[in-house]
C-alpha cells in the first residue's frame, strides 16, 4: 500500500543542503499498523511529509495507494491527498469555527466524494465509530484533547482512504488517553487500512504490528512486533 | 449548508467589525458611483431632450433690416431648408424698486407658427396684448414679479413704459435667468413698438433637412449668399452644434466626477483586499489543514471570492438608497442650474447593470491578488506558520531599526510599524490616495477662489456703463468728473464683432444665438489704461502707437481658432470687415470673448472722439455712484443703456460652478473617508496579529496602557505618514483637476493653488481618524487577558 524505494530529502539551508533523509526504503501493507520512531530531528516528519505529497523527495520514488506521488503535479496533489490519505497531527488541528460534524463533513466536501445529503449522516456514524458521536454540534474547543484527537482521526476517515498518516498523535494526550488513541489506530489497520504513525510513545507492543527505527534520516531498524 | 460556506459565514461573522468596515467603505464609495451615475445619464439624457423639444434652429442669420413675412416664405423654399422664423432680440432694461436689472426681450410675430425655437407656455396665453408680456419661468425672482404684476421696461430713451406680465412660458434653450442676472420677456413686435423700439426680425432661424455640421454650415452659408444677392446684408450666422448649450460641459465634469468615484471604489477594492488578506494572513494553518483534508487552490479561491462577493454585494445593495437620493438630488440640482426641466426620471437598464457590475467586479479583481496568493500557499508552508509574522533582522532596514535609540515605546512602535511593510505599504497608499484626493479637491477650490479673486482684482473699475448710443468722450467726462464720488473715468468705445476670413466673409459661428454664449466684442480702451491690467499670457499688451494691434482674451483666442502672436486677425463689425495684428493674448476670468484693439483702429466704425461705454472708479457705494453718474449723463441727453457693478460679475461667475466645486467637495470627503476607514481596518489587523505578542510583553509585566500607548503611536505615525504623502500626490492631482475644470469653465487652466487650511485639516483628520481607530483595537487587545492572548490562535 505505501512503497518508499530509495528515497533520499536534502533541505537547503545556508551554505549547502542539509540531508534529513538518505537511502531510505519502508514498504507497508493494507492492515499493518506501522510505527515509525526516532530521535527528536531524525526525519520522521520529514519521511511523514514525503508520504503525504506535503514535500517532495530529492530522489528516489514514493508510492502510495498505486500513485507515484513524486509524479502528481502540484496542482492535483490536493485533491489527490483528500481521497488517499487521511492525516492526523499532533496539535488535532480541526478548525475552530466548525463544529465537531462539520469538521468531519469537510473533506467530503472538498473532495465530493459523498452526495451532500449523506454527508452528515456519514460523519456521525464516523464520530460513533470514534467514539464521541454526543459531541457532534460542539466546536471543537468545547472537548477535551482527547476527544478532539477522536474528531481528528473520524475526520482523517471521512473519505474513506486505504491510508492514514499520524504525526505524533498522541502527544499532547496523557498516557490513558494516549492508549485508547492507539488502539483506535489498531483497529482501523485491522479493518483494512495501512496505519503509518510517527511516535515518541515508549510501549508500543501490544498495538503496533511493526516499528522503523530511524537514525540520522536512515532506516536502522525496521522490525515486525510481537503481539 | 457546505461547511466550507458555514466557515465563510462563521469567519465574516467572528470579523464583524472588520466586515462592517469594508462594507461601509465599498457602500460609501458605491454611493458615490451610483449617484454620478445616476446624475449623469439623467441629465445629459433630459438636457438633450428639451433641447431638441425646442426645435432648436440648425442655423442663425443676423439680416441687415429685418426679414419680413415674403422673405420668409422664400427662404423656406430654398434648398435644404426644411423651416424658418425670424425673430428679433433687443437687450434693455427694467426698473425693479430702485434699480436696473438687465432684461432680454425676444420678439416673435403673432402669426409666426411657433414650429421653430420653440416656448412651452405654462401659464397665460400667447400672443400676449400689446400691453403686456410673458416671461421666462426662471425670470420671476430676477423681475421681482409675477402673472398679473407690471414692470417697468425702458424704452430706446431711457424712458420706463409700463408692460403687464401676462404668463410665463419655459425656454429650455436659456441658461436660467438668475444665473444671468437678467430677466427674461416675451412680447409681439407691437408690444416692442410700443416701448419705443423700432421692430426688425433681424434673426433669421432657419432649420435645416440635415442635421450635420457640414450640411448646416453649406445650407446656411447658400441662403446667406442668396440674401446678399437679394440686398440683405447678413452680419452673422450663427450654427451651433446639435446638443444643448451646456452638453459637453455637464458630459466633461460629471465624467471626472465620475473618475473620481471609481477610483474612490478601487481604493475601497483595496482596503477589502488588504483587510482579508491580512484576515487570511492569520489563518494560513487553517488554510494548510483544509489542504491536508483535500481542498485545492481553486476551491479554496471560490470560497474567499464567495466573501468578497457578499461584502461587495452587501455594499452594493445598500448605497442604493444613498446613490438614488444623491443621484436624482444632484440631477436636480445640475437641472435648475441649466434650466432643464426633468420630464423623465427613468433610467436605461445599463444604469442599473453598470452599478452593479461596478459594484461587485471592482472589489472581487482588486482582492484578487491577495486572495490568490493565500490560498495558493503550500501545506508545508502553512504548517510551518507561527503567526510570528516576519522577523526581524535580516533586511537592512532592519538592522538600522534595531540600532534606533530614543524613547523605549516610539522605537518599539517604529520597529513595529516596518515590520509589515506589505500592509505599511498599502495602508500608506490607500490614506494617500484617499488624501491626495482630498487635499486636491480643496486646493481645486482654492485655485478657483483664486483666480477669480485675481480676475477682480485685475479690473480696477467698480461699474461699467453702456450708453444707448455713442456720445462724445469730452461730455462723457465731464459728466463723470462732476459726480461726487467717481475717482476715476474712461469712456471707450465696444462693439458687436464677427470673426471673418481675410477674404472678408464672415465665418460660420458654432456658438448659441441666446447674446451670452456667442457674444463676441471688441473693444477699444484707452491706451494705456488704468481700468484693467490682464494677465498677459503671450506677446505683450497695447502700447500707443499700436494702430493696428489687437489682443485677443482666451475666449476670443479659441474663437478665431488659436491664432499665434504675429498672425492677422479678421472681424467684421456690421458687415464692415477689419484687419488687426495679434501682439499678444491675455486671461480675462469672466467676461465674453473680446478683442482689444487701440481707439485708432476703431475710428472705421465708430466717430472718432465718441465713445459708447464707460469704467468708472468710485469711492462710495458703487451702485448708488453709478446711479447719480447715470443721472447726470440722462441730464446731458446721453442715455444709459446698462449699468453693471464689477461685483455683480463675481457672483455671476461663481454661480456658475458653485455647484461643481460642491460636488467635487463632497467627492474629495467621501475619498478621505475610505482612507481612513482603510487605516482603521488595517489597524486593527495589525493589532489582532500581535495579540500573542502583547500577551508575552504583558506577561514580562508590561502595563496595559503602555501597550495601549505603544498602538496608539504605532497607528498616529502612520497616519502622519499617510497623510504627508496625501498632500504631495495631491499637487499633481491638483494641477490635473484646476487643468480639466478652468478649460472648461474660463478656456484656461486653473493656477496651482494650496490650500493651506485643508491641508492642515486634512493632516488632523487622518492623524486623529488613525489615532481613534487604534485606540478602539488598542483597548480590546489590552483588555485581554495574558491566558488569552497566549492562547490566540
Ligand atoms: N524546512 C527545513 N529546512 C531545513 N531543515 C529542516 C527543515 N525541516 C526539517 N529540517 C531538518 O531536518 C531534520 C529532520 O527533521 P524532522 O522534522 O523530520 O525531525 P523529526 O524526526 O520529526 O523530529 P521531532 O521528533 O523533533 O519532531 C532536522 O534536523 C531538521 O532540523
Ligand atoms: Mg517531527
Amino acid at each position: 500500500m505505501v512503497q518508499v524505494r530509495g528515497v533520499a530529502k536534502a533541505y537547503p539551508v545556508p551554505g549547502g543542503e542539509f540531508p534529513a533523509l538518505s537511502g531510505v526504503d519502508v514498504a507497508v501493507d493494507a492492515g499493518e499498523f506501522t510505527a515509525v520512531v526516532g530521535r527528536s530531528g531524525s526525519g520522521k516528519t520529514t519521511l511523514l511529509n514525503l508520504l503525504a505529497g506535503i514535500d517532495r523527495p530529492t530522489a528516489g520514488e514514493i508510492w502510495v495507494a498505486g500513485t507515484a506521488v513524486h509524479e502528481v503535479p502540484e496542482t492535483r496533489l490536493a485533491a489527490w491527498r483528500g481521497r488517499a490519505v487521511g492525516l492526523v497531527f499532533q496539535f488535532f488541528q480541526l478548525l475552530p469555527t466548525l463544529t465537531v460534524a462539520e469538521n468531519v463533513m469537510l473533506p467530503m466536501d472538498f473532495c465530493g466524494t459523498v452526495p451532500a445529503r449523506r454527508r452528515r449522516p456519514l460523519a456521525l456514524e464516523l464520530l460513533d465509530r470514534v467514539g464521541i458521536a454526543e459531541h457532534a454540534d460542539k466546536v471543537p474547543a468545547g472537548l477535551s484533547g482527547g476527544q478532539q484527537q477522536r474528531a481528528a482521526i473520524a475526520r482523517a476517515l471521512a473519505n474513506d482512504p486505504p491510508v492514514i498518516l499520524a504525526d505524533e498523535p498522541t502527544g499532547n494526550l496523557d498516557s490513558a488517553t494516549a492508549g485508547a488513541i492507539l488502539t483506535l489506530f489498531r483497529e482501523l489497520a485491522h479493518a483494512g487500512k495501512a496505519v503509518v504513525m510517527v511516535t515518541h510513545e515508549r510501549d508500543l507492543s501490544g498495538y503496533v504490528d511493526r516499528q522503523v527505527t530511524l537514525v540520522d534520516g536512515r532506516v536502522a531498524e525496521d522490525v515486525a512486533v510481537s503481539r | 449548508m457546505r461547511p466550507r460556506t458555514v466557515k465563510m459565514w462563521r469567519d465574516l461573522v467572528a470579523a464583524r467589525g472588520r466586515v462592517a468596515l469594508m462594507i461601509l467603505a465599498i457602500a460609501v464609495a458605491m454611493s458615490g458611483v451610483g449617484a454620478l451615475l445616476i446624475a449623469r445619464t439623467v441629465i445629459v439624457r433630459e438636457a438633450a431632450a428639451v433641447y431638441a423639444g425646442t426645435n432648436p434652429a440648425s442655423a442663425t442669420l443676423e439680416v441687415q433690416g429685418g426679414v419680413d413675412a415674403a422673405l420668409l416664405a422664400q427662404v423656406r423654399t430654398r434648398p435644404g431648408v426644411t423651416d424658418a422664423a425670424a425673430r428679433q432680440t433687443v437687450l434693455t432694461r427694467v426698473r425693479v424698486g430702485d434699480q436696473w436689472r438687465r432684461m432680454l426681450l425676444f420678439v416673435i410675430a403673432p402669426d409666426d407658427p411657433m414650429r421653430v425655437a420653440k416656448l412651452r407656455l405654462e401659464s397665460g396665453a400667447w400672443p400676449p396684448a400689446d400691453g403686456e408680456l410673458l416671461i421666462e419661468r426662471t425670470a420671476g425672482p430676477v423681475l421681482d414679479a409675477a402673472a398679473g404684476d407690471r414692470l417697468a421696461v425702458a424704452g430706446p430713451s431711457g424712458a420706463t413704459t409700463e408692460v403687464r406680465v401676462s404668463g410665463t412660458v419655459y425656454d429650455a434653450a436659456l441658461a436660467p435667468a438668475g444665473q444671468e442676472s437678467t430677466g427674461y420677456g416675451y412680447l409681439t413686435p407691437a408690444g416692442l413698438a410700443r416701448l419705443g423700439f423700432t421692430a426688425s426680425a433681424d434673426e433669421l432661424r432657419i432649420v435645416t433637412s440635415e442635421r450635420d455640421e457640414a450640411s448646416v454650415e453649406a445650407t446656411a452659408t447658400a441662403v446667406a449668399a442668396w440674401l446678399t444677392a437679394q440686398g440683405r446684408q447678413v452680419h452673422l450666422i450663427q450654427a451651433p452644434p446639435y446638443q444643448h448649450p451646456h452638453h459637453s460641459q455637464s458630459e466633461t465634469i460629471t465624467g471626472m466626477f465620475l473618475a473620481f468615484a471609481v477610483a474612490a471604489l478601487v481604493l475601497a477594492g483595496v482596503l477589502v483586499a488588504a483587510t482579508l488578506g491580512g484576515m487570511l494572513a492569520a489563518q494560513t494553518r487553517q488554510i494548510g489543514i483544509m489542504k491536508t483534508v483535500g481542498a485545492t487552490t481553486g476551491q479554496l479561491l471560490r470560497v474567499h471570492l464567495g466573501a468578497v462577493a457578499v461584502i461587495a454585494a452587501s455594499a452594493t445593495v445598500l448605497a442604493v438608497g444613498p446613490a438614488l437620493l444623491a443621484g436624482y438630488g444632484l440631477s436636480g440640482l445640475v437641472a435648475e442650474m441649466l434650466n432643464v426641466e426633468i420630464g423623465s426620471r427613468a433610467l436605461p437598464w445599463w444604469v442599473p447593470a453598470s452599478y452593479l457590475a461596478a459594484g461587485l467586479a471592482i472589489p472581487l479583481l482588486v482582492a484578487l491578488v491577495p486572495l490568490v496568493r493565500a490560498a495558493r500557499i503550500t501545506v508545508r508552508a502553512a504548517l510551518d506558520d507561527h503567526g510570528a509574522g516576519t522577523e526581524v533582522g535580516g533586511r537592512r532596514t532592519d538592522r538600522w531599526l534595531t540600532r534606533l535609540r530614543g524613547g523605549r515605546l516610539s522605537t518599539l512602535a517604529l520597529r513595529n510599524l516596518m515590520r509589515r511593510r506589505g500592509r505599511l505599504a498599502l495602508t500608506l497608499a490607500l490614506l494617500a490616495a484617499g488624501g491626495a484626493m482630498f487635499t486636491s479637491g480643496l486646493n481645486s477650490s482654492a485655485a478657483w477662489r483664486s483666480w477669480v479673486d485675481d480676475g477682480m482684482a485685475r479690473r480696477a473699475y467698480d461699474a461699467q456703463l453702456r450708453l444707448a448710443s455713442s456720445a462724445p468722450v469730452d461730455t462723457i467726462t465731464g459728466a463723470a468728473t462732476a459726480v461726487d464720488g467717481v475717482v476715476a473715468a474712461e469712456p471707450f468705445v465696444s462693439l458687436v464683432a464677427t470673426p471673418a476670413t481675410a477674404d472678408g466673409r464672415i465665418e460660420v459661428q458654432r456658438t448659441y444665438p441666446d447674446d451670452g454664449h456667442g457674444r463676441f466684442l471688441l473693444a477699444a480702451l484707452p491706451v494705456p489704461t488704468r481700468m484693467v491690467d490682464f494677465e498677459v499670457t503671450a506677446g505683450r499688451w497695447l502700447q500707443a502707437g499700436d494702430t493696428d494691434g489687437v489682443v485677443l482674451n482666451q475666449s476670443a483666442v479659441s474663437r478665431l481658432g488659436d491664432p499665434r502672436v504675429g498672425d492677422d486677425v479678421h472681424l467684421a463689425v456690421d458687415g464692415v470687415v477689419g484687419r488687426w495684428r495679434l501682439v499678444g493674448t491675455i486671461a480675462e476670468a469672466g467676461g465674453p470673448a473680446t478683442a482689444y484693439a487701440s481707439p485708432q483702429s476703431v475710428s472705421r466704425f465708430v466717430e472718432p472722439g465718441t465713445a459708447n461705454m464707460l469704467h468708472i472708479i468710485t469711492d462710495g457705494d458703487p451702485g448708488v455712484v453709478a446711479g447719480e453718474l447715470e443721472a447726470a449723463l440722462n441730464s446731458m441727453g446721453v442715455l444709459v443703456g446698462e449699468s453693471m457693478l464689477t461685483e455683480d460679475l463675481r457672483t455671476a461667475i461663481d454661480e456658475h460652478v458653485a455647484i461643481f466645486i460642491g460636488t467635487l467637495l463632497a467627492l474629495a470627503t467621501l475619498m478621505a473617508a475610505v482612507g481612513v476607514l482603510g487605516l482603521a481596518a488595517t489597524m486593527s489587523i495589525t493589532v489582532t496579529q500581535r495579540t500573542r505578542e502583547y500577551g508575552v510583553m504583558q506577561a514580562i509585566g508590561a502595563r496595559p496602557a503602555i501597550i495601549r500607548r505603544m498602538v496608539v503611536l504605532e497607528g498616529t505615525l502612520t497616519g502622519l505618514l499617510g497623510s504627508l504623502v496625501a498632500i504631495v500626490l495631491g499637487v499633481p492631482l491638483s494641477v490635473l483637476v484646476g487643468e480639466l475644470l478652468g478649460t472648461i469653465s474660463f478656456g484656461l487652466p486653473l493656477p496651482l493653488r494650496l490650500a493651506p487650511g485643508g491641508l492642515v485639516a486634512w493632516l488632523l483628520l487622518s492623524v486623529a481618524a488613525a489615532a481613534a481607530a487604534t485606540l478602539v483595537a488598542a483597548r480590546r487587545a489590552a483588555r485581554l487577558t495574558v491566558r488569552e492572548t497566549l492562547s490566540y490562535q
